[in-house]
């Protein structure tokens, strides 16, 4: 279906890893993109990076001081989770597990903090023990900010 | 066993209504390729994946998925908010309103409710590996699609990001695929 401008053109993208027949281990941790500009991208990994249709990756603008927060932490637990199904498969790496450990404990530090400014995302956090009873309040997720 | 984060995995913050485009999503709420049907899919293969790479990511994978089932809700949710039942007929979400009035439901654009039909579980792991990467390929092309169908930028944020998902989850299946049959790896259990 070539007639849409957007359509997929498989065998002239940049980044294409669709038709790699094999796999490589030759990812460097130091080659990973920083939580922010992976996160916006969905993607740590510039190796497979391929965008569709957007001429970049779109910025996104916190309108608040919460908002803010609440992206930078969004971005650290991203670039941890997306390093982690990397490790899944390639459990040996070890300055990836060094990426991991440092954006996953960046992310439990400002986990915390963002919960006692604005209230639990997790049930088990410190800022559930307050009165009265904080896990109800908004905002709930599917709700705009 | 799961814990919920009471926060999305990507921001979703739309302020325009487009009653078309929260049909259009429904896709991947309720259809074949939906992030439904991903996480059930990994859910139910994981089981007989023949090693602890496989079940760490099956596990982790179908987890992800699930949030971005909340992520896709989000969306169908705030595109319908404050829709009067003549904009939803105008939109072809007639027999929607008429069956669900504005809650989310699994089904299809054409309001196919979802089927456990849609996955697949063979114990065969190649096999079920080989079905998840063309899982995420055809769940690919339908992001491509929805992005076609739209130009604000508050929809294609978070739909550019769910493409690229698609994208690293389909490596990574691949990636142990190959790991599998390069290492000639049995099932034993």
């Amino acid at each position: 279906m070539n007639q849409y401008p957007n359509s997929l053109d498989y065998y002239n993208y940049t980044n294409n890893n669709y038709n790699q027949p094999t796999f490589t281990e030759d990812v460097d941790a130091k080659k990973l993109y920083d939580p922010y500009q992976g996160f916006i991208r969905g993607n740590m990994f510039p190796n497979l990076y391929n965008g569709y249709k957007l001429n970049g990756p779109l910025n996104l603008e916190p309108k608040s001081e919460q908002e803010e927060m609440l992206i930078y932490l969004d971005a650290l637990c991203f670039a941890a989770h997306d390093i982690s199904l990397y490790l899944d498969i390639y459990p040996k790496d070890k300055d990836m597990i060094e990426a991991f450990a440092n954006y996953n404990r960046e992310a439990n530090k400002v986990m915390e903090q963002y919960q006692k400014m604005y209230g639990p995302l997790v049930i088990n956090s410190e800022a559930n023990t307050v009165y009265p009873w904080a896990w109800d309040n908004k905002p709930w997720p599917w709700e705009k900010m | 066993m799961w814990k919920y984060e009471k926060k999305l995995q990507y921001p979703v913050n739309i302020k325009k209504r487009d009653l078309l485009m929260a049909k259009a999503l429904l896709a991947q709420y309720g259809g074949p390729d939906s992030e439904l049907a991903a996480c059930l899919r990994y859910m139910n293969q994981r089981y007989t994946m023949p090693d602890d790479k496989g079940k760490a990511l099956l596990s982790d994978i179908a987890t992800e998925e699930i949030a971005h089932l909340e992520m896709i809700a989000s969306m169908i949710y705030q595109l319908m908010q404050g829709a009067t039942i003549e904009d939803l007929k105008k939109a072809g979400l007639g027999g929607h309103f008429a069956m669900h009035d504005s809650a989310l439901f699994p089904n299809d654009p054409n309001g196919v409710p979802f089927t456990t039909a849609y996955i697949e579980a063979s114990g065969d792991f190649i096999a079920d590996i080989e079905s998840d990467m063309a899982a995420e390929q055809r769940a690919r092309a339908t992001y491509e699609h929805l992005m076609d169908m739209t130009d604000d930028p508050a929809v294609l944020g978070p739909l550019s990001f769910l493409r690229q998902r698609e994208v690293v989850h389909y490596q990574r299946f691949k990636e142990l695929r190959d790991y599998y049959l390069k290492n000639k790896i049995q099932r034993m259990n």
